[in-house]
């Protein structure tokens, strides 16, 4: 899917973008998984972007989701995250709600 | 001293877990104790009755998770040999799923070493389960593992 939510003039403009367009894959589990009906996604922005800007874009798309922002932990690349890590290209992004293995 | 951490075992299957096996795998000659942790279902939740619970995982980041645990235990205490395993999918009453195993020279050290273990991988690994029942199936409460609260900054200027 094609977020491009920011500044998208650059993309095509003759005159080559300082940045590149990023592109991610989104994770989805548990909870997460049903209310947006994806496993598995991925994401373009144009322009420098965060973690939590990339949850964002979801959360507005399934408005469910927001409400669980509080309850949920991000991962970059099979690693726990901070909201406001940068998204590099390539990156695979997880959304994880409360664990509950054992 | 080597942590002989090619020799533990780290899993996630869809199968029963044999449980003896992961215990002859971990016992040693140089050894004098095993601690093992048997979780498995139980037949009901905040008293209703389960009917079976269904765990899934972030499989890659579970197992790298495990591993770190394991990383962890051969730190922090004296033990010799881990196998951690964790069963995936459908789980009906009584079944294990989630099976640790640990060797060491003394019965101490296993012990703390096992109560950290899964105390650990309950916190931090994201395996989930859903929690199915007569009228419904809802997810698991969990808990929220630690996650680093803010990208450090360049130093500010000063």
């Amino acid at each position: 899917m094609l977020l491009a939510p920011s500044s998208f003039t650059g993309y095509n403009s003759p005159v080559p973008s300082v940045s590149q367009a990023i592109h991610v894959t989104v994770l989805f589990f548990g909870r997460l998984k049903e209310l947006t009906g994806h496993a598995e996604d991925t994401a373009e922005f144009a322009d420098a972007a965060t973690i939590e800007q990339l949850f964002a874009v979801y959360a507005a798309r399934y408005p469910e989701l927001a409400k669980y922002r509080s309850s949920v932990v991000a991962s970059r690349n099979q690693e726990f995250a901070a909201w406001d890590t940068p998204l590099r290209s390539g990156d695979e992004i997880a959304f994880l709600p409360p664990v509950s293995g054992g | 001293m080597a942590t002989l951490s090619s020799d533990d075992i780290y899993q996630l299957v869809r199968k029963p877990i044999d449980m003896a096996a992961l215990a002859q795998h971990v016992r040693a000659p140089e050894d004098g104790a095993i601690v093992t942790f048997d979780g498995f279902v139980r037949n009901q939740s905040h008293d209703r009755p389960t009917l079976y619970l269904d765990y899934e995982a972030y499989e890659s980041m579970a197992l790298a998770k495990m591993r770190e645990i394991g990383a962890q235990l051969h730190e922090k205490y004296r033990i010799h040999r881990v196998a951690v395993v964790h069963r995936l999918g459908r789980l009906e009453i009584g079944e294990t799923s989630v099976f640790i195993a640990i060797s060491a020279p003394h019965r101490a050290a296993a012990f703390d070493a096992c109560r950290f273990a899964i105390d650990t991988l309950k916190r931090t690994v994201p395996i989930w389960k859903k929690e199915y029942f007569e009228d419904g199936a809802v997810w698991a409460d969990g808990e929220l593992p630690p996650a680093p609260a803010a990208t450090p900054r360049a130093k500010p200027a000063s």
